[in-house]
């Protein structure tokens, strides 16, 4: 970024196509929302080596190189996500490279299920987790925070927070707001027919006394 | 967003600024304005800081979402 768009607030040139991320924390509807952008038209970057399992039956939408972004410093690779969509959890979005524009659906979701859901998933991977819900969920919270502060500061980012539980309740009202965001040419139908409600397994009003 | 000055205004409630005078002036603080900022400061830190990030990082490993 040069110095006079940073004074004046000025956006910079385009950078190419954007690149469509989809974001959030673990368990908060990121790969439901993947499904929901391929069926209304965008094209996914991933690669197929995690493979769908009882926590994420349809999937998980996954492109293994973006899990090293914390120390790879070679990210020239994401240019070839232009024009695509990409799952890149929202502790990464910090270690993004400067040089793509970025339209990021960042997924909101109860912190009680998503912790819920997220101790599910480790003991079906046979983690060891020592982790206390109660500083987990404080610390999400800090870090949602964050993300939002860094958002704002960001030129070559474009964010619209959708909440998991609204998509399941209202798949359209979600479909046209992507739709909206993202340049009002995906299939709201498709991206419609592409929620399934069966898989909002852990609700919080089923979490009580659990 | 352009300005001339490196200071801005923000306003609160009428009873809180009343609180906040009275303890800034008790704690000793110079002006409330000073006492504000430092309070403001120190929670501006729990969103900016990297705590908590260590536990995130462990949980996220463990879940299989970053290396």
């Amino acid at each position: 970024m040069s110095f006079l768009t940073d004074l004046f607030g000025l956006k910079p040139a385009p950078q190419g196509e954007p690149i469509v991320l989809v974001s959030g924390l673990p368990r908060s509807g990121t790969s439901m929302m993947m499904k929901m952008l391929e069926a209304g038209g965008i094209q996914v970057m991933e690669d197929g080596v995690r493979t769908a399992d009882v926590d994420n039956p349809k999937g998980y939408y996954e492109y293994e190189r973006v899990k090293h972004l914390e120390k790879e410093t070679d990210k020239s690779y994401l240019k070839d996500a232009r024009g695509k969509v990409i799952k890149i959890i929202s502790f990464l979005l910090k270690d993004l490279p400067p040089d793509n524009d970025y339209r990021i659906v960042f997924m909101r979701r109860d912190l009680d299920e998503v912790l819920a859901s997220q101790n599910k998933m480790l003991q079906h991977r046979n983690e060891t987790d020592t982790s206390d819900d109660a500083a987990m969920r404080e610390a999400y919270l800090n870090h949602i925070a964050s993300v939002r502060i860094m958002s704002r500061k960001k030129a070559n980012w474009q964010t619209v927070e959708i909440r998991y539980d609204d998509t399941v309740k209202s798949p359209a009202a979600t479909a046209a707001a992507l739709n909206a965001f993202l340049g009002g040419k995906l299939d709201e139908k498709a991206m419609v027919a592409a929620v399934d409600g069966e898989l909002y397994r852990n609700r919080k009003d089923k979490l009580k006394g659990t | 967003m352009f300005g001339f000055g490196k200071n801005v205004n923000i306003k609160v409630d009428k009873d809180l600024h009343a609180r906040l005078v009275k303890i800034a002036d008790v704690a000793g603080y110079a002006t409330v304005d000073e006492f504000v900022t430092q309070i403001l400061e120190k929670e501006m830190l729990h969103f900016e800081d990297v705590k908590g990030d260590g536990d995130i990082r462990n949980k996220l490993k463990g879940l299989g979402y970053i290396s």
